[in-house]
C-alpha cells in the first residue's frame, strides 16, 4: 500500500498516511469556523490508515462546538495537521494535507462541506464510515 | 467616505482567546503566500505600518515561532494554534494580519492575489511600502 509522509512546519508532529486509493481520495474544505481559520483542506480513507507521531511537548490538543474529536497541532509552529476521535476504543483521523505537507499528493479543488445540520449521532456515523483509521504515539520526554 | 479611507476591523483566533484590530481601506488587496510557512497554516496577508494595529487581547497566550534568518516572530495562539497577525520579515516595522480571522471579512470586499514567498528574496521588496506609515 503506497505510504506517504508529511509533518508540520518545524517537523515534531509527523504523519504516515497509507492508502490504496490515492488517486481516488477527494479532497474536502471544512466550513466550519476552526477550518476556514486553518485554511484546511482535508482528506480521509477508511481503507487506510494513518500514523500520527508527536515529539516530546509537541502535541496540542483543542476541542470546541460540540467536543467531539481533538483537533491535533503542533504546539511549537502551530500548524493544524490533523483531527482524531475515539469510537467505541478505535482511533479515526482526518487528515489536513496542507498542514501536513503531505508529500506525493497533489492538491486539487477541494469540495466546500458543512456539517452543521447533523445530530451526534449522524456525525459519529460519519467519521466511523468515512474517517482513517489512526494511531496516536506521542514520544516520551527523555530526562537526563 | 472614500473607500480607499482605513477604518479599523475587528478579529481574532478560533478560541477567543486572541483578539486584534486592524485598520483597513474597504477593497483592501492581501497576499495569498505560497511559502512553507503561509501555506501550512492557510495564512492570507493585509499588511499594515505599525500604527494601523492594535492587540486588545491575548498577549500572554501567543507562542513565538521563528525558523529561518529569524527575522520573522511568527505568532499562534497556544490554545486554539491560530496565527491571527504576526511580524512579518518583509515588513519588520510593521505587522500581518491574517484575512481569514477578520470578524467580518465579506463586507472588507478583500481581493486576493498570489504572492510567490517560494521566491521570497526576488519579490519581498514589492511588499516594503505595505507597511509605511501614512504622511
Amino acid at each position: 500500500m503506497p505510504e506517504l509522509k508529511g509533518a508540520c512546519h518545524c517537523g515534531r508532529l509527523r504523519v504516515a498516511f497509507e492508502t490504496p486509493s490515492l488517486e481516488a481520495l477527494s479532497l474536502r474544505s471544512c466550513q466550519c469556523s476552526f477550518c476556514r481559520r486553518h485554511g484546511a483542506r482535508n482528506v480521509t480513507d477508511p481503507g487506510g490508515f494513518l500514523a500520527i507521531e508527536a515529539d516530546a511537548g509537541a502535541l496540542l490538543r483543542y476541542r470546541f462546538g460540540r467536543k467531539g474529536i481533538d483537533m491535533l497541532l503542533c504546539a511549537d509552529c502551530g500548524t493544524y495537521v490533523a483531527a482524531v476521535s475515539e469510537i467505541d476504543g478505535a482511533l479515526y483521523a482526518t487528515l489536513n494535507v496542507i498542514g501536513a505537507d503531505l508529500q506525493g499528493l497533489t492538491p486539487g479543488q477541494a469540495e466546500p462541506v458543512s456539517y452543521d445540520d447533523e445530530t451526534d449521532a449522524e456525525r459519529q456515523a460519519r467519521r466511523r464510515a468515512k474517517w482513517t483509521p489512526a494511531t496516536l504515539t506521542e514520544i516520551a520526554p527523555t530526562h537526563a | 467616505m472614500s473607500r480607499a479611507e482605513p477604518v479599523w476591523w475587528s478579529g481574532g483566533c478560533h478560541c477567543g482567546a486572541v483578539r486584534f484590530e486592524a485598520a483597513l481601506p474597504v477593497g483592501v488587496l492581501a497576499q495569498a503566500c505560497n511559502c512553507s510557512m503561509c501555506e501550512k497554516v492557510g495564512f492570507i496577508h493585509l499588511i499594515v505600518p505599525e500604527s494601523r494595529f492594535r492587540l486588545t487581547a491575548g498577549q500572554d497566550v501567543l507562542t513565538h515561532y521563528r525558523f529561518n534568518s529569524g527575522v520573522a516572530d511568527h505568532l499562534f495562539c497556544s490554545i486554539c494554534g491560530v496565527k491571527s497577525f504576526y511580524r512579518p520579515r518583509s515588513n519588520p516595522d510593521g505587522w500581518s494580519v491574517n484575512a481569514r480571522c477578520l470578524d467580518d471579512a465579506y463586507s472588507l470586499e478583500i481581493r486576493v492575489e498570489p504572492f510567490d514567498g517560494r521566491n521570497w528574496e526576488a519579490n519581498a521588496a514589492a511588499l516594503a511600502h505595505l507597511s509605511r506609515e501614512a504622511d
